[in-house]
């Protein structure tokens, strides 16, 4: 793989170091293959690992093997990696799991609410029972939570997250940050919620947009504004719970021992994502440590072997036009790679990961990308 | 088992490719409108906040203006916050307060507070524009997110059903439903490439989209198949060459896979037309166009087998 043309070659992340990796990317790039095999590697290494994924299409779940529908944390068995003695360890295993925000949600409702009455005004309001699946980045905020519970048990050494295929890369970063910003905004009191630390003095065009608001319901018949008040004032007690929460997500996210990565592959489209990824990242003050680049393909030989091979000439031309065409998709792997240029950010670690030539279907597999990840 | 038809007769008024992520359903939908844009005039609608269908075309395009690529074809980007604003001025009738509401930040935060309003509007239009295009015998094509989202984006209407059981947004959500449910107005194109996991992806969608959305499946689109080189003998005769057996088995492996997965798709009801694997040094324009013709070529020839 000719990679002069991109900066700093690096060395692998150290994970022994690491507690959190958060893998993030744009779709179809390998996202939660290349979790898996972080997360594999790692407990091949005697490490205790939780490996999450926030993806609505359970491909991580299908890649280690468990039944789509788990919500609870799955055992992976290790039993194919057992050639090294560290794996052999008490301490080393593999849990995986799938969020479901809804049960997430629930489950936080029930823990910050002041009261019970407090809880059930939630959890019957009509907004959040219709929709808190579908409200935008309330799966992402939910993930950060359970996050969060993950990375502070005691009992586990790494956290690996795979998360959902973003447009934008803060889409999943920032969504602690966007609840907050939510509950806490001039929106509430716009709302006309009750008091509390969200009382507010209206502007004057915060009261005509409320008006405007109001009929706007009254057209569309949705009758909203009225729950979409109450829910946001029911988180009233609740807020500072939910502000220590998302002050502990951000701090960890920022940890020395958390390992924010890009993955993707060399395609141009996929690259120019990656970049706007790292920008956007490098806008929010969150490192990126790494740069994972997928499912490169292995460097084209010359036609020499071909033609001193005692085959056909017919055979000879075929092979030859086969190379040609491989080598031409090539090209196009380092064109785009090349775009690459400079926007590897410092003390980034640029990881390369080449194609299987297969799809990773296996533990096995996953195990050998994690090789791949590690070793350069 | 007979395949349900798919023919330049049969495609419905709009065409919604979706499938897993990096199966190419840009580089599809762009074809499958310059194939559709040789007979009818036809819109390719983006509504990938990053417009890689547009930029493939090389046209810029904003919020809800079309671009003309050729004298048939035109593109047009389709952003939920646009739906949005224009749903807001069309039903505030002061424009200053209107302009103005949608400026502010707590505007913002509220429509975030009505979860699902935004993709819910866009539907909306959609389904406006497929009126529109019937009138003048244009068709559409669109480049819609990955299936799960896909899937939440098109789930929407039911959301608002369940909480607006009366009133303008309840009439609006039924047509949305019939919109969706009607064959010859709306239908989906699911791209996938040889691959397992995209296979799954592919089946698990039309699955989904049928039940809980009565949704069809025009077909699905193979993208990325190798024509093949090797037979057999040849690729046997090849196995001391190290790479270049594992490049040639690699590609025959390609062939193969997509073969065996068009029958499991075939087995599920669903065509599956094959797109040729581009080995070309980058991907522009001539090859979309290629990609275009076998297109208009595999969607004719099934025309004429039908009559």
């Amino acid at each position: 793989m000719n990679l002069k043309s991109t900066p700093r070659q690096a060395e692998s992340l150290d994970l022994t170091a690491l507690s959190l990796v958060v893998c993030l990317g744009p779709g179809g790039v390998g996202k939660t293959t290349i979790s898996a095999a972080f997360a594999v590697d790692a407990a091949a290494h005697g490490r205790a690992v939780d490996v999450m994924t926030v993806d609505p299409a359970p491909r991580l779940l299908d890649a280690l093997g468990l039944s789509a529908d788990s919500a609870e944390p799955v055992e992976v068995s290790l039993d194919i990696l057992r050639h090294s003695r560290r794996s052999k360890s008490h301490h080393a295993r593999l849990r995986a799991l799938r969020l479901d925000p809804k049960r997430t949600f629930d489950a936080i409702i029930a823990r910050y609410a002041p009261s019970n009455a407090a809880r059930d005004a939630i959890l019957e309001n009509r907004i959040y029972r219709n929709l808190s699946n579908a409200l935008a980045g309330v799966a992402d905020y939910m993930a950060m939570e359970e996050l969060l519970d993950l990375a502070s048990n005691p009992a586990t050494d790494l956290v690996v997250l795979d998360t959902p295929p973003a447009v934008e890369a803060l889409d999943f970063l920032d969504a602690p940050r966007r609840l907050l910003d939510l509950l806490n905004s001039r929106a509430v009191s716009l709302l006309g919620a009750p008091g509390g630390i969200f009382r507010r003095r209206l502007r004057v065009v915060d009261i005509a947009a409320r008006a405007v608001l109001a009929a706007f319901d009254r057209i569309t018949g949705l009758n909203l504004l009225r729950d979409v008040q109450a829910f946001v004032g029911s988180f009233d007690g609740m807020y500072e719970g939910f502000a220590a929460r998302a002050t502990a997500a951000q701090e960890k996210l920022r940890a020395q021992d958390t390992a924010i990565v890009i993955v993707t592959t060399a395609e141009a489209s996929r690259i120019a994502q990656a970049r706007e990824f790292i920008e956007a990242l490098e806008r929010a003050d969150l490192r990126v440590a790494a740069l994972i680049v997928n499912r490169v393909m292995a460097t084209m030989p010359d036609g020499a072997e071909i033609s001193s091979a005692r085959i056909p000439a017919a055979l000879k031309k075929k092979l030859k036009r086969n190379l040609a065409d491989y080598g031409a998709l090539k090209t196009r792997e380092e064109t785009s790679l090349k775009a690459l240029g400079d926007s590897l950010p410092k003390d980034a670690v640029l990881m390369v990961v080449p194609d299987l030539g297969r799809e990773p279907l296996t533990i096995a597999d996953l195990a050998e990308v994690g090789r791949s990840l590690r070793s350069r | 088992m007979t395949l349900p038809r798919v023919s330049f007769a049969t495609l419905p008024r709009v065409l919604f490719v979706t499938g897993k992520g990096g199966t190419g359903k840009s580089t599809v939908a762009t074809a499958l409108a310059l194939a559709r844009s040789r007979r009818r005039p036809t819109t390719l609608a983006d509504l990938d906040r990053r417009m890689s269908a547009a930029a493939m075309l090389g046209v810029t395009t904003v919020d809800g203006t079309a671009a003309t690529v050729t004298k048939s074809l035109e593109v047009i980007a389709l952003g939920a916050r646009a739906e949005l604003d224009a749903f807001i001025a069309r039903i505030v009738p002061i424009r200053a307060i209107s302009r103005r509401m949608l400026r502010s930040r707590t505007f913002g935060y509220v429509t975030a507070a009505l979860p699902g309003l935004e993709a819910f509007l866009l539907l909306e239009r959609l389904r406006i524009m497929a009126g529109d295009a019937a009138l003048e015998d244009r068709y559409l094509v669109i480049d819609a997110p990955a299936s799960g989202s896909a899937l939440e984006l098109l789930s929407v209407a039911a959301g608002v059903k369940n909480i607006s059981p009366t009133g303008t947004l309840n009439r609006l959500a039924d047509s949305v439903a019939a919109f969706l449910a009607d064959p010859t107005r709306f239908g989906m194109i699911i791209t996938l490439t040889p691959e397992e996991l995209a296979l799954r992806e592919a089946l698990e969608t039309e699955a989904n989209m049928r039940e809980q959305l009565s949704i069809t499946t025009v077909a699905a689109i193979m993208n990325r198949v190798p024509d093949s080189l090797f037979d057999t003998a040849e690729l046997a005769a090849l196995s001391p060459l190290g790479i270049h057996a594992r490049l040639a088995v690699r590609r025959s492996a390609s062939q193969e896979v997509a073969s065996a997965m068009a029958r499991r798709l075939a087995n599920a009801g669903i065509a599956t037309i094959n797109l040729p694997m581009m080995f070309t040094p980058a991907m522009g324009i001539d090859e979309l166009e290629q990609l275009g013709q076998v297109l208009a070529a595999e969607l004719q020839d099934r025309l004429s087998k039908t009559r």
